[in-house]
């Protein structure tokens, strides 16, 4: 597997692996990152001067390596939320140093894509079958229309309404507290509900899902978002992140984005069921035809990007290929292709044809479109940009697109091999690189740090209420998990989410989790000398709490 | 995609970029954008004074067709067999007249007394000179008031508020809903209020030795420490001004007027903070490719929850120079598309509320939807660059000055067209 070695070792021998002596070496974090920030900060405008954390530190001098423990928070808070104890003594473990552990890494998180994920029973509705979910959907939503029709004034409840998606999520998954329920309240409501905790509940217990595949599967899902928040796709998230996203996020991502394409919370979300040849007949004597919507993101988000050299005319064509593609209620895939809506005309995509003598037909235009499309280079761009936006840089070197874009063309889009080079790149490891915690990151990492030593085995009973404190302040933080809106999905650097008052609630999160928390000294391990001087004054009681709030929490 | 500008170059007052950067850098090296605009000084009243701007972005593209409908147009009811909302017969499920051309969904009632008043006005067709189709990006474009690039200038309303800094350097904007939204972004600081009842909490913050202990660990010039300082002031802020109101607003919780209680906490605290002259609300939830319904249905109940909100700020904001602007990145497509929807389109309704406003008519240009008068043979053409839209208030009310305008939105039309659409201009 070619792998380009890095410029410089990212583990500089000569540093001690005993955290606190290596503390100190830290503020090497260095007038270099400073200023290379400082410029690219200018240069972009919306952000104030200044990095992040380069309060006083030293100069340094250009070239400058992580410290041994930058190296391993680093390793663990990327490509995984934060460093739990296992995953130091492994990483510290490691004959490779934090690189090499990093690349093995990759490999064990595809391994475990391949396996089925750990789900408790109490969050078992994400592994419902799909025919039983759209079943179950439909039985309550009729239920729902009866009382709805017996009522005196009809006002049937929009789970979409205008105003704020961010808040309409429920609160705080109560279902999950109780045993599991045979006959849930609401089927609808608890497959939310607990599609949300799964997400948190794999992002923070290592015991439950690798790390690094909780990432990728964030990334992933994020790129190709769904909003729970719309009806139909309500009951389908929690199938699609763990069934139609995990099994994909290390594999081809021509695999990936045909995974999304056949899931009934993708066909629902951008209306592809929706999407018919012109002139098929509809019910009532109505006439249907072309929604492009499903079609356009495809180009504009999912691959291509909007720079990347289509038209309006690709988008009109690429739907009338994709014509015939919807929900089946009743098929185990949740998918199937119709004949009768499909446009068999001749259709041109980004100058190929479709559909003619000799092309494609049917269903296999579809699929060999999103081949296609998948096969762009500007697709590989758009990738490798993403992807080194979220593990390196928020305006990451242009260097490193390149190479991963470079990889993925050269591997037909093989997203292991991909990650792999981008652990194994220099400017993964490089201190000027410094990332701000989204809030789902610091609800994760803080949700994991306060799980203590326990984490091996941890009884998942005993997390629902902290798991309920973190998604709730994940949707008054502006990023409720499965719930943004539109499909462009959350932005992920520090432009978007660094702003002074959502800050402050970080703290909240943290004193309410800290509750019944030991003292975090693996943590403190990490911090910076100053920041471990001014946590020894604060009585031991609110340490904890604290130690989640410090600065030093906040990066990644 | 093609992001050729229409009409942006033709104008004699082209943009000078290395001005608005330079302006950029010196307001992140401690200045400000007026040290790039002298004039701007010359003003003997500052110009945030004059009044108060509130701009309210409906993300997703809202169907202007089916808000403002040209209900006396044949052509409208052909394009719309499903859609289309009734031509006005006086009854409840029908358009309501505004003139022989024009009339409002049944659902904007509310808004009918403010435009009998002359305070409400529209402009049918207007947009960006951009012909993008995806949403993200023209957001952006809205928000950065530079049409075709996709740089990350700060947001226009950010530069606007540092045209004319607070003295005591409080921050002038106030966002209610979104964590970041781009268009308050940049070097001028603003409020960012979450939505519901959390923005009246002082949390752990409001614990004065957990304040003191985090102020400790926070104590540092870099830009996180700076941040979360500035951050624990606002909040503390934030949650004496709204305590007191979150008892009355909470009343309508659960209804799909999240709007209403968004534009009630803007309004309360621009009216507890002075120094608060420029606020933000959004609402997404328009892009209606599916069952968009007419009289009623999906959009009708957006559109209840819109008037309600515009409703309140009307109530809130009407002091002599205040503002409200209403708009969406682009229009819908004039026909309905084949699943009872609409699909992304190209020019819309902009609408305007104030004292100041010439309200009670529609301004601007108006070709009607005959098919040799459409973008593209599908969509509203742009009649009216947004940018010359929002220039007319911007300078007839807030007497921004020629250039600092022209900095504001580089390489935007002075559109004499609209010469009418403010009252004392």
């Amino acid at each position: 597997m070619p792998v380009t070695s890095p410029a410089r070792p990212a583990r500089p021998a000569s540093t001690p692996a005993t955290a606190g002596r290596s503390c100190a070496a830290r503020s090497r974090l260095s007038l270099l990152s400073r200023l290379s920030l400082l410029s690219l900060l200018l240069l972009l405008g919306p952000s104030p001067s200044g990095t992040l954390t380069g309060e006083t530190r030293a100069a340094t001098l250009p070239g400058a390596t992580l410290t041994e423990p930058q190296a391993v928070w680093r390793a663990a808070s990327r490509l995984g939320y934060w460093p739990s104890e296992q995953q130091v003594a492994a990483i510290r473990a490691h004959r490779g140093g934090p690189r090499g552990w990093a690349l093995d890494e990759v490999d064990r998180a595809f391994e475990a894509s391949r396996q089925p994920a750990r789900v408790p029973e109490q969050l078992a509705q994400v592994n419902t079958p799909l025919p039983e979910v759209f079943a179950e959907a439909r039985r309550e939503r009729e239920a729902r229309q009866r009382v709805v029709q017996a009522a005196p004034s009809g006002a049937a409840a929009d789970s979409s309404a205008a105003g704020a998606p961010a808040a309409r999520m429920p609160p705080l998954p109560a279902a999950i507290a109780q045993a599991p329920a045979a006959q849930p309240a609401s089927f609808i409501r608890a497959s939310a509900q607990q599609a949300a905790a799964w997400r948190m509940l794999s992002c923070s217990d290592p015991s439950v899902e690798n790390p690094l595949l909780s990432r990728m599967t964030e990334f992933w899902f994020n790129h190709l978002n769904v909003f729970v928040g719309r009806a139909t796709v309500r009951p389908f998230t929690g199938h699609y992140a763990v069934h139609a996203i995990r099994p994909n996020v290390l594999g081809r991502f021509e695999d990936l984005l045909l995974a999304s394409a056949r899931h009934p919370a993708m066909l629902f979300y951008l209306d592809q069921n929706q999407n018919v040849a012109d002139g098929t007949p509809g019910l009532q004597g109505r006439v249907r035809g072309i929604n492009e919507n499903y079609a356009r993101e495809l180009m504009e988000l999912h691959t291509l990007g909007v720079d990347g050299g289509y038209t309006q005319q690709d988008v009109r064509e690429l739907a009338r290929v994709l014509t015939g593609w919807t929900v089946d209620p009743d098929a185990a895939s949740g998918f199937r292709f119709a004949p009768r809506l499909h446009d068999g005309g001749e259709k041109t995509v980004l100058g190929r044809r479709f559909g003619g003598p000799g092309a494609a037909q049917g269903e296999r235009e579809g699929v060999e479109a999103i081949g296609l499309l998948a096969s762009r280079p500007a697709t590989a761009r758009r990738i490798a940009l993403r992807l080194s936006r979220f593990f390196v840089a928020d305006e990451p070197p242009r260097a490193l697109v390149d190479r991963l874009a470079a990889e993925y063309l050269a591997s037909n889009g093989d997203l292991r091999r991909v990650m792999r080079q981008l652990v194994a790149s220099p400017e993964f490891w490089d201190p000027a690189h410094e990332l701000f915690k989204t809030p789902y990151d610091f609800a994760c990492s803080a949700l994991g740090a306060s799980a203590g030593n326990a984490a091996a085995g941890a009884p998942v009973a005993a997390r629902p209420p902290a798991i309920g404190l973190a998604l709730g302040f994940l949707a008054a933080a502006g990023q409720p998990v499965n719930g943004w809106q539109t499909p462009d999905g959350y932005g992920t650097d520090a432009a978007t989410w660094l702003s002074p008052e959502s800050l402050t609630r970080r703290a909240d999160l943290a004193a309410a989790l800290a509750r019944g928390m030991g003292e975090p000294e693996q943590l403190l391990g990490f911090y910076d000398e100053r920041t471990r001087e001014r946590l020894q004054k604060v009585p031991s009681a609110s340490r904890a709490a604290l130690t989640l709030a410090a600065p030093d929490f906040m990066r990644k | 995609m093609n992001p050729s500008d229409e009409n942006a170059m033709n104008d004699p007052r082209t943009f000078d970029r290395r001005r608005l950067l330079g302006g950029v850098l010196g307001g992140l090296l401690g200045g400000s954008l007026v040290a790039a605009a002298p004039r701007a000084f010359a003003q003997t009243a500052p110009l945030l004074e004059r009044g108060r701007l509130v701009v309210v972005f409906l993300r997703g593209a809202y169907d202007g067709l089916s808000a403002l409908v040209p209900w006396s147009d044949p052509e409208y009811a052909k394009l719309r067999p499903s859609i289309a909302i009734a031509a006005p017969d006086g009854t409840p499920s029908t358009a309501i007249e505004l003139d022989r051309s024009f009339a409002l969904h049944p659902a904007l009632a509310p808004l009918l007394p403010m435009w009998r008043d002359g305070l409400l006005a529209v402009i049918p067709a207007a947009g960006s000179p951009n012909r993008t189709r995806s949403h993200f990006e023209a957001q952006h474009h809205w928000e950065t008031g530079m049409p075709g690039q996709s740089s990350g200038a700060p947001g226009w309303l950010n530069r606007l508020a540092a045209i004319d800094p607070a003295k005591s350097g409080a921050p002038r904007l106030v966002g209610v809903g979104e964590a970041n939204p781009h268009i308050l972004s940049g070097p001028m600081r603003a409020r960012l209020i979450p939505r519901g009842q959390a923005a009246a909490r002082a949390g752990v913050i409001g614990n004065e030795v957990a304040r003191d202990a985090l102020l400790d660990l926070y104590s540092g010039n870099d830009r996180l420490s700076r941040a979360f300082r500035e951050g624990v002031e606002s909040r503390l802020m934030t949650s004496k001004e709204l305590a007191t109101e979150m008892v009355a607003a909470d009343n309508g919780a659960g209804n799909p007027a999240g709007l209403v209680r968004d534009a009630q906490q803007l309004a309360t605290l621009m009216r507890a903070d002075p120094a608060l002259r420029i606020g933000f609300l959004s609402a997404g939830g328009w892009d209606t490719h599916v069952n968009q319904g007419a009289a009623t249905g999906l959009l009708a109940n957006r559109f209840a929850a819109l008037a309600a909100a515009l409703a309140q700020l009307r109530t809130d904001f009407d002091r002599p120079g205040d503002l409200v602007l209403v708009f969406s990145e682009f229009g819908r497509t004039s026909a309905e598309n084949g699943s009872r929807g609409t699909d992304h389109g190209r020019g819309n309704a902009l609408w305007l509320i104030g004292n100041e406003v010439a309200g009670g008519r529609v301004h601007g240009r108006w070709e009607g939807l005959a098919p040799g008068n459409l973008n593209e043979g599908r969509d509203l053409p742009v009649l009216h660059d947004f940018r010359a839209v929002i220039a007319q208030p911007l300078a007839r009310i807030f007497r921004l000055p020629e250039r600092t305008l022209a900095d504001l939105f580089p390489g935007a039309p002075w559109d004499a067209a609209l010469d009418g659409l403010v009252r004392h201009g």
